[in-house]
């Protein structure tokens, strides 16, 4: 697949928003907001009340997933979007799977787990849906979120706050096409995926509540008295990869909260103090002496239990794979290959890290030789996900 | 597990000279000159509120900082030169670990709570300026902490209205 170039068109972000919405109302039999609490989905879920208001669509639906381990404010302000007649909330407790970015013994964690209630974070709210049929344990939220609303609500477009500024798979996410480029393929025949605020920028985010007056997550404000930059403000489960890095903001912002959080996961307290260091592949590894990465690759793999083993080796032997077809060498130790951008060095970053989505896996070929590149990058795009 | 009133160190603290300390060789703590500076005025506002830990054989086994800070004229000249300590007497191991119980067992303040204070001290009429130099704080500290305008004011200074919407294109 390819990735377009951006062209700027002479409408704003608010009014091309607004007439995807129209697009939205008229052309799915159901529009459901995904929403999540922070400011992105704000956004989504104001336009899309004011659309159902003029195409006399109310009550809107929205649901959102209780990831457990959420700020007070977030909780508030969920109560007060709940309380909006305009809107019909599925409030979900499910005990879906999320990776622990900071421990190698227990590297997923599963919100409102019934099997360590005694460490729960908070109780699950008496209102809310605890089981969505089709639920299995293991599955992930993109795995289930098409069950939410099934095939008997026909064509339904689940809005998402996804945007092109946050990063470049997101970009890449919304540049495939020309036509409906913000509209993903069906999910079992019925459940479409659109992000209709893909071109806002944060401050535009921002923009739109100030000047329509809109309620928001006053997690935000307390995030910025912290000295966390607008563009850096995430409003997410927290111990994944990425998110661990920001532990640091639950101890000083919500302090009561994080003291649950140390018992709540193993390696949560660790990661807090660690996660931006070398005990979690940060700022550069050492090789140990008398080794070649490819042995430490391996010795880093075998801390993991069987079922993580066999998850990382098996996208590791899928990108051996690749690198083989395309190169025809094998994996150089520390080098970047110029052609597949695979070396052992940069596996055993992955190794380290415990990539479970395979995303550093991916972007690996960044380290290819440019014109090179293109080669990898057609094969990536294959496997690429759009959630 | 020390037992009883007469058996805490806190209890015999004496006055030496501070050039009679030195060092330990494995010290993991950090402090960067804010905090430094921090300490500093704690010193001489507060004055030594607490001992230095040390060995027998006059090696710091916590408040190598504020043993450093002893060196500077301000500080020295408030005791001639001395400062309190506390002798302990742990093998090799356990004197590691009490320098990094010493330093970690601490909390964390809350940025909410910190923001009420600071707004306490403003009702009480001190300036700014000496709310900075007293507590060690940037002005963007000071002014985060003080700015409960919320992000809708915050996060859209110096924008002046909505951005322009793009579509991606296959035309070169």
């Amino acid at each position: 697949m390819v990735v377009l170039k951006k062209r700027e068109i002479e409408t704003n972000v608010y009014q091309s928003a607004l007439d995807r919405f129209r697009y939205l109302f008229d052309s799915f039999d159901k529009v459901v907001v995904s929403f999540s609490g922070g400011k992105d989905s704000t956004v989504c879920l104001n336009l899309a009340l004011k659309i159902a208001r003029e195409k006399n669509k109310l009550p809107l639906d929205v649901y959102f997933w209780d990831e457990e381990v959420i700020m007070p404010e977030t909780v508030e302000y969920m109560m007060r979007v709940k309380n909006d007649p305009d809107i019909r909330l599925k409030w979900l407790c499910i005990p879906v799977k999320h990776r622990n970015g900071g421990s190698r013994r227990d590297p997923f964690w599963y919100p409102f787990d019934p099997k360590c209630k005694d460490k729960w974070v908070r109780d699950i709210p008496d209102f809310a849906i605890t089981d969505i049929k089709g639920f299995k344990h293991g599955h992930t939220i993109p795995e289930v979120s098409h069950l939410v609303y099934d095939h008997t609500h026909g064509r339904i477009a689940d809005v998402r706050g996804l945007r092109a500024q946050e990063s470049l798979t997101r970009f890449r996410a919304v540049s495939h096409r020309v036509k409906d480029n913000w509209i993903t393929a069906a999910r079992s025949g019925y459940s479409y995926g659109v992000s209709p605020i893909y071109d806002w920028t944060s401050s535009d985010v921002w923009l739109a509540p100030k000047i329509y007056n809109w309620d928001y997550n006053r997690v935000y404000d307390v995030l910025d008295k912290m000295g966390v930059g607008k563009n850096e403000q995430r409003v997410c489960v927290p111990f994944g990869e990425e998110p661990m890095r920001g532990l640091w903001q639950y101890k000083v912002g919500w302090p009561e909260l994080w003291a649950k959080m140390t018992g709540r996961v193993s390696g949560a307290s660790t990661s807090e103090k660690y996660s931006r260091t070398q005990l979690y592949g940060f700022g550069g590894i050492k090789l140990p002496k008398d080794k070649t990465w490819k042995d430490w690759f391996y010795d880093n793999v075998a801390l993991y239990d069987i079922e993580q083993q066999k998850f990382i080796l098996s996208n590791v032997r899928s990108a051996v794979g690749n690198h083989i077809n395309l190169a025809r060498r094998p994996v150089p130790d520390t080098t970047p290959d110029d052609i597949t951008g695979l070396s052992w060095k940069g596996l055993c970053m992955i190794a380290l890290r415990g990539d479970m989505k395979g995303r550093r896996l991916r972007t690996m070929s960044s380290h290819a030789d440019p014109e090179k590149k293109k080669l990898i990058d057609q094969m990536r795009l294959k496997d690429e996900t759009r959630y | 597990m020390k037992q009883g009133i007469d058996n805490q160190p806190v209890g015999k603290v004496q006055w030496v000279d501070r050039n009679t300390l030195n060092a330990n060789d494995y010290n993991p703590n950090f402090v960067a000159p804010p905090e430094l500076q921090l300490l500093k005025t704690s010193i001489i506002e507060d004055g030594w509120t607490q001992p230095i830990v040390i060995l027998s054989d006059n090696t710091i086994v916590d408040g190598f900082h504020r043993w450093t800070l002893s060196k500077d004229p301000e500080v020295s000249q408030m005791t001639d030169g001395k400062v309190p300590v506390v002798i302990v007497d742990f093998d090799k191991d356990h004197r590691m670990m009490s320098t990094i119980r010493h330093n970690r067992a601490r909390g964390t303040h809350a940025v909410l709570k910190m923001s009420e204070i600071v707004r306490k001290m403003k009702e009480d009429n001190l300036p700014d300026k000496e709310i900075m130099e007293r507590l060690s704080m940037e002005e963007e500290e000071l002014e985060r902490l003080l700015d409960n305008s919320g992000m809708t004011i915050r996060g859209t200074k110096q924008v002046d209205g909505f951005g322009k919407s793009w579509v991606p294109t296959d035309k070169k």
